[in-house]
């Protein structure tokens, strides 16, 4: 006990986490980037020592259920204490200040850590009526996310609302919503943390990534980690071989159902949402939706409440026929209109030409005949 | 080009003979029009698009319910590799054709599918005026007649739109060269969208399907040039001045 413990450690052992939970977490993260065996002490060793970043997170359009994902625990664990240490400058929902003295505390952070924090933000940004459906201290969003987010060394959009605009962005979108990239476009170091709510494992992740190499892992397209959202939740589901085996569930509470079969046809949107639910899990790893039976809503994609629903069908619904209308329903009548609609068509000219080879030879010439006259120029 | 057997020595013969409709003539004669390679992709596209659609509607709707130990059954996965290897045969023999739209022989070439002379335009309307009941007769057309021709540009734009859906909700699992399609998926709108816009044109193209036979059984009856089984053996049965007539 003589040698100088760091904060950190005392922190630790404060708090009741044990060495071994600490290096145990290290090591989850270092399987969870899909790094070797070694990054783990890399990974230890800058949460260790290195200074910590200064974090400001913004609310605006949500609901919250991201501070709450991220606060969320159930005892002390090493990702807490981790969170703990990054100095939350401002967060609306758990700072303890309140009012000018708030809205102090962030503008300090622009103004002295310039370039040097990093904006979290949470809820889309409203760009109608000029941005008056989301003020804070008298401030649109808008104005804030270009100022905070502008000025920040990262911006991490938590949630679906701050990464495409969400459930506030849905259809008919009446405030304009916007995700922070468009909203904001140009932010050098955005990194999107979509689903609904941020499972708080990727955010952690994503932090200690940060901090252990000083930059972003690799991005997807729509700038999300390729380590949580590299993957789609079809593929790694717990539910596959029931899917590739031919075994579904058609009802809800059927045999099927409770013996824990795929969700394909009840409207699983496993296949075309991305994010590693079925590795890290909710609530500790506690469960996530398909394991309790709800096939997956593809809460992490852009414009999941528009494109995903209805959330209990295949596909959503053809334009013009209602929300609950069957593209594929559809398309089966149409055939079956289109090739009536040609047999009748069919049979009538037969049917005429049948009729007329009957008194055929009559003397009005071929119906070709006026054709004669591009004979010679028309080549 | 010129259309085959269309040379200088035979222009006399031209002049008197007249565009006359094959219904109202008793001089035919035996004309390679369609090559190997129309004949062939042609049939190698209709089987594989058959298969994709069955395959296909059951991926969409899986109707078969594995009954037993789930080790001992895969349907769905069988399903997937008879669709993914029917769609590469597939996507070569729209991609063949397409290049057999620049090389091929003349019968096979582009100027079947835009109508860009005149006659091709008039012919058009003819084609209109006897699917709508105003004409008995269709224009008389070596290749394919005008306004079949626009159809299948229709027809090869929706083979492109399934092979692009496709190969993007394949990408998402790929591992291998094929990932590098993902890029496609965020492009389309999102998985979700992509699925949807490749249900929609398959039902597209089986409403086409069903036209497409009654259409030829029709044509075929009617000109009498022996349509269908050309589509065999590439030969059609061609009233004697048909050289006046196409081109």
């Amino acid at each position: 006990m003589d040698e100088p413990r760091s904060d950190f450690r005392r922190e630790l052992e404060a708090r009741g986490v044990s060495r071994r939970e600490f290096m145990g977490f290290c090591s989850a993260m270092a399987v969870m980037f899909g790094l070797p065996k070694g990054a783990t002490a890399m990974i230890a060793d800058a949460i260790e020592n290195k200074q910590k970043p200064t974090l400001v997170w913004l609310n605006f359009q949500d609901c919250a259920g991201n501070t709450e994902s991220f606060l969320r625990a159930s005892k002390p664990t090493a990702a807490e204490v981790i969170l703990d240490l990054i100095s939350i400058d401002y967060h609306e929902v758990i700072m303890a200040a309140a009012g000018h003295q708030a809205e102090a505390n962030l503008h300090g952070v622009v103004e002295n850590k310039k370039g040097q924090y990093i904006a979290v933000v949470e809820g889309s940004i409203p760009t109608g009526a000029n941005g008056a459906y989301c003020t804070v201290g008298g401030k649109s969003a808008l104005q804030t996310a270009n100022e905070v987010c502008g000025n920040a060394l990262a911006t991490v959009c938590v949630g679906t609302c701050a990464s495409f605009g969400g459930i506030p962005a849905a259809s008919p979108n009446p405030t304009g919503a916007l995700g922070v990239s468009d909203a904001v476009p140009g932010l050098k170091n955005l990194i999107n943390l979509s689903a609904c709510p941020v499972n708080a494992q990727n955010l952690t992740a994503t932090l200690v990534y940060f901090l252990t190499y000083n930059r972003f892992p690799a991005l997807d397209k729509l700038n999300r980690p390729l380590f949580a959202y590299g993957k789609s939740i079809h593929d790694n589901c717990e539910r596959r071989a029931h899917y590739d085996s031919g075994q579904y569930v058609e009802q809800w509470g059927d045999e099927a159902h409770r013996d824990g079969h795929c969700l394909y046809k009840m409207g699983c949107k496993g296949p075309v949402s991305f994010q590693n639910c079925p590795n890290v899990g909710w609530n500790d790893n506690t469960s996530w939706p398909i394991a309790c039976g709800h096939g997956c809503i593809g809460c992490a994609e852009p414009d999941f409440w528009d494109k995903m629903t209805p959330f209990y069908s295949h596909l959503p619904g053809f334009p013009g026929f209602g929300q609950g209308s069957n593209i594929d329903k559809i398309g089966f009548w149409a055939t079956i209109g289109v090739t009536t609609a040609f047999a009748g068509h069919t049979l009538v000219h037969l049917t005429k030409k049948i009729a007329k080879s009957g008194r055929d030879h009559a003397p009005d010439g071929p119906p070709a005949a006026t054709d004669a006259s591009d004979q010679g120029g028309a080549e | 080009m010129t259309p085959p057997g269309a040379t200088a020595a035979e222009a006399p013969a031209r002049a008197h003979a007249g565009a006359v409709h094959p219904a109202h003539s008793s001089e035919m004669e035996r004309v390679y029009v369609w090559d190997l390679v129309v004949r062939v992709s042609h049939w190698v596209i209709m089987l594989t698009t058959f298969i994709l659609a069955v395959t296909g509607i059951y991926i969409g709707k899986p109707y078969l319910i594995a009954d037993g130990p789930t080790d001992q059954f895969s349907i769905m996965g069988t399903m997937k590799v008879i669709h993914f290897y029917s769609a590469i045969i597939f996507t070569l023999a729209v991609f063949v054709r397409i290049g057999w739209m620049f090389v091929g022989s003349y019968y096979a070439r582009w100027q079947q599918f835009v109508p860009m002379s005149p006659r091709r335009r008039r012919d058009v309307f003819g084609m209109l005026k006897f699917y709508s009941f105003f004409s008995s007769e269709p224009p008389l057309n070596v290749g394919h007649n005008p306004l079949a021709g626009m159809t299948y540009l229709a027809v090869f734009a929706i083979y492109l739109i399934l092979i692009v859906t496709g190969v993007a909700l394949y990408s998402i699992s790929a591992v291998g060269y094929m990932s590098w399609f993902e890029w496609l998926v965020p492009v389309l709108g999102g998985a979700q969208t992509a699925r949807w816009i490749h249900h929609l044109a398959m039902w597209f193209l089986l409403g086409f399907v069903a036209h497409h036979i009654w259409s030829a059984m029709l044509v075929s009856r009617i000109e009498g040039m022996g349509l269908i089984d050309s589509l065999f053996s590439g030969y059609k049965w061609l009233p004697k001045g048909w050289r006046n007539r196409d081109k």
